[in-house]
């Protein structure tokens, strides 16, 4: 079966301590638990963060990821 | 998406002698030259903030010859902004910004028409300001001032240039939505309250401000001058440590509330504070250094840690949606002091609310009264049923 490709941008990629992952097809949030439970740094980041599947914003974290697709990982702020 | 656009800008009159003279090196480059030029002069453009990122981007919008320059700003100029904030000096230290900023901008370029709103911009105000003018750029600090701009661009069909800086972070794009995606085609919500520090609270590295700035003040001129493929439906994710600049393509959302085909939102939000959870100066000092994520949370329950989780809404709240092993103590009896005593000193407590606003004000009483190890959990419940068990009911 195809992977999903994450891609981790700015301080999630710092946390995840790798610039891309693949990872098994399943919910977003089920994606990202089980993200969290590889690496402890990634669970203060990933809350804050936007995902992008193949491009577009997640506003339903129940929704199932397709294999093929890429999940960019955003983290948002508002400095300026 | 990024194909070149027709010009933002209709052309002004044509340049005087000392204008040519000022304006020669944009002039000689063909795709620029005396139309791009014409272009930059009939433009207004009005900047939100002229702080870190205002501070280049007004710079190099005045000497680019901008015909006018607005500026939205009401705070003054403080020490600690000179860091970074480099269209203030020091002899600018406790003078309104919009002055400051004013004052540098006709040293660098005397032609430019500086309009100053020193008003803290808001719903009552931003459609009128922002209708004046062709461009908007936005270098505003805080979410909900920047979700405010976004409904406010799209909803008058504005482009406006986005720009957001944190440490060595920086991202930027152009926001267009009669052309691509909005803020919230990309970041439909604002974090949890207390989630993300402001430069505040987390730092700065004072010349990330240069590079995402100019990225912005490259991206109006190219709108209003019709060059080159415009950073629409783009996102550039700057890394100052690795140097590196990063492109991320964004389409638009075709749920976006509000810049959809069927917007469910057709005119600004009644306040933008409330949907950003925006909480007071003690609850998020309390709340520094001392939230949690949701996330955390489970990962506590499932290594079997022992903590007291207190949940500080109304009765009726709690009989809707609860975090399991949740205790109900309304904040009300934290405000009185009567929660106090109920409180095992023996064991770490964890706050949560529906949101994560009132557990921050309650965080901040337990703190007070010497509960250091206390903390509260980001986005309160409504983050629980969003991101670890979606079969729960929200309110």
């Amino acid at each position: 079966m195809d992977l999903v490709e994450i891609k981790f941008y700015a301080a999630a990629r710092e946390a995840a301590g790798v610039p891309h992952v693949h990872v098994q097809p399943d919910s977003i949030e089920e994606i990202i638990a089980s993200l969290i439970k590889s690496s402890g740094e990634l669970a203060r980041v990933l809350p804050q963060c936007s995902y992008l599947i193949d491009e577009v914003a997640v506003r339903d974290r129940s929704i199932q990821v397709k294999g093929g697709s890429r999940i960019d990982v955003l983290p948002q702020f508002a400095g300026g | 998406m990024s194909a070149t656009l027709k010009p933002l800008v209709e052309q002004g009159p044509e340049l005087s002698v000392d204008e040519v003279r000022r304006y020669s090196r944009h002039l000689i480059i063909p795709d620029v030259g005396m139309s791009g030029q014409r272009r930059l002069m009939n433009a207004k453009v009005l900047c939100v903030g002229a702080g870190g990122l205002g501070s280049p981007a007004l710079m190099y919008l005045a000497a680019a010859g901008i015909g006018t320059l607005g500026i939205v700003e009401f705070d003054t100029v403080d020490e600690s902004n000179l860091q970074r904030q480099i269209i203030h000096g020091q002899s600018d230290i406790g003078k309104s910004k919009a002055v400051s900023a004013k004052e540098a901008i006709a040293e660098i370029n005397p032609f430019v028409n500086v309009v100053l709103h020193e008003v803290r911009l808001d719903v009552d105000n931003v459609m009128e300001i922002f209708a004046q003018y062709d461009l908007i750029v936005d270098g505003t600090d805080n979410f909900a001032t920047r979700y405010l701009v976004n409904d406010a661009a799209v909803l008058l069909k504005k482009p406006y240039v986005w720009g957001s800086i944190y440490r060595f972070d920086g991202q930027a794009s152009v926001f267009w939505s009669e052309h691509g995606p909005c803020y919230r085609c990309l970041y439909p919500e604002p974090p949890p309250p207390g989630m993300v520090p402001s430069c505040a609270e987390g730092g700065v590295l004072g010349v990330l401000c240069a590079s995402i700035g100019s990225i912005q003040t490259t991206e109006a001129i190219k709108l209003i001058a019709g060059i080159g493929e415009p950073l629409i439906g783009e996102l550039i994710v700057y890394d100052a440590l690795e140097m590196e600049y990063r492109k991320v393509k964004i389409r638009k959302d075709p749920k976006c509330p509000i810049c959809s085909d069927s917007p469910s939102q057709t005119e600004l939000l009644p306040d933008y504070e409330s949907f950003c959870g925006a909480i007071s100066d003690g609850a998020a000092e309390a709340a520094s250094g001392s939230t949690i994520s949701v996330v955390e949370l489970k990962a506590k329950m499932d290594g079997k840690e022992k903590f007291m989780l207190i949940d500080v809404r109304e009765p009726g709240e709690f009989e809707i949606v609860r975090i399991p092993g949740s205790i109900l103590i309304p904040k009300q009896e934290f405000l009185n002091g009567s929660a106090l005593e109920k409180l095992p000193q023996d064991l770490p407590i964890i706050l949560h609310c529906k949101s994560g606003v009132r557990s921050a004000e309650c965080l901040a009483v337990l703190k007070q009264a010497g509960f250091s190890d206390a903390t509260h959990v980001a986005g309160g419940v409504l983050a629980w049923a969003k991101q670890i068990d979606s079969s729960l009911p929200t309110y």
